[in-house]
């Protein structure tokens, strides 16, 4: 069968009108069906260590930037508003380690949509938390890891995400004493610190 | 010059099915509900789930004992902003409609549960019509089983139109629009 012009400038139309015909529908929802993503999905945390190896008896930190997905927020630390849920950052320490502070970034005042009149404290793009940690003279050697718990309440321009506790695990190499060590990732662990 | 051939009948035929099925969907997918937790999905109105709900005091709501009502199910939440945000809009469809067949349902999806909800929802004033008013609609506990029931729930606010029948006509997630939620639901009175 010869296959004219025609009869493929038909089949695109129809393409056309089927992409179209399967878009609309939820085009047509979208006032009132903008689903938002899945909460789990809006996040992605990096974890960075300042130090390796990390020496008994030393200082070091941890740092988690948290990328957070273009057109959502989440509540910064310090939310102004009690009844919001605010980002946390919990490590849950090896034996051997202690925590000295936990820096969290400052938000960034937005209104929304939903908060026309209210200003409202959140993190957005890119933002970075870190743990400050102090290595103890009992702190097992050799390769551990340091979990941390990230809870976060994520919201865009019209609905808000159930709050996630993103489970989160640090590799960390603890040397003994004195072990010469490499400081990493200056521009996350410097005094001005990131964002 | 020869002239290019055509398609041949069978195929246009063929072809004008297929285009006049896309043409159909296309316009009833128009006025397509959405089906719950598959927003964007043309389907006709599904019924209501099987659901008891527990409200504040601990007695056994069944949502079927709210057939012959419009009801608007509300999942929220204390910590949710734009929930907060539509609660007077809601104060204020309860004040209208409820006494011509109309009711609320307001569906608390707080994991402390009634320790958090009940005070909200007894002390938080809001501003409707420039008056300050309470929750005035039934407030029910909800939680991730119940929404699970109305297929699943990926954000706060999400509300479910059911018609009088027990069907649910419409699913709104996010916030919700005044002026379409008026028309709605009037459009089921």
């Amino acid at each position: 069968m010869k296959l004219t012009r025609q009869f493929w400038q038909f089949t695109a139309c129809c393409a056309l009108l089927l992409a179209a015909g399967l878009a609309n529908p939820a085009a047509s929802l979208a006032q009132e069906s903008a689903a938002p993503m899945p909460a789990a999905s809006v996040v992605k945390a990096s974890m960075y260590v300042s130090h390796d190896p990390v020496p008994r008896g030393q200082d070091f930190q941890i740092a988690v930037v948290v990328n957070i997905v273009e057109g959502y927020h989440m509540n910064s630390h310090k939310p102004r508003e009690s009844y919001l849920i605010p980002t946390t950052l919990t490590p849950q320490l090896p034996s051997g380690f202690t925590l000295t502070d936990t820096v969290y970034p400052n938000g960034e005042l937005k209104k929304f949509p939903f908060s026309p009149d209210k200003a409202l404290d959140v993190y957005t793009g890119s933002v970075t938390l870190r743990l400050k940690l102090h290595t103890g003279a009992s702190a097992a050697i050799g390769a551990t890891t340091v979990p941390a718990t990230l809870r976060y309440q994520a919201c865009n321009n019209s609905a808000c995400l159930p709050p996630v506790k993103l489970a989160l695990s640090i590799p960390v190499q603890v040397a003994a004493a004195g072990t010469k060590t490499k400081a990493l990732h200056p521009e996350l662990f410097s005094s001005a610190g990131p964002k | 010059m020869k002239k290019p051939a055509i398609m041949p009948g069978w195929a246009g035929k063929l072809w004008l099915a297929l285009f006049l099925t896309i043409l159909v969907a296309h316009v009833s997918g128009c006025k397509g509900v959405a089906s719950p937790g598959g927003a964007g999905k043309p389907a006709a109105a599904v019924a209501e789930p099987n659901v008891t709900f527990k409200d504040l005091e601990g007695n056994n709501l069944v949502l079927s004992s709210l057939k012959g009502k419009v009801v608007l199910v509300n999942f929220w939440a204390t910590w949710c902003e734009p929930c907060r945000g539509e609660i007077p809009i809601l104060i204020g469809l309860q004040q209208k409609y409820n006494a011509k067949g109309f009711t609320l349902l307001g569906a608390a999806m707080d994991d402390e549960g009634k320790k958090v909800v009940e005070p909200f929802v007894k002390t938080t004033q809001f501003s409707v019509g420039g008056q300050p008013a309470t929750m005035n609609y039934p407030i029910v506990l909800g939680n991730d089983d119940i929404a699970s029931q109305f297929g699943g729930l990926l954000g706060m606010p999400t509300s479910f139109l059911i018609s009088r029948d027990g069907k649910i006509v419409k699913k709104y997630m996010g916030a919700l629009n005044e002026n379409q939620i008026v028309k709605d639901v009037e459009s089921q009175l």
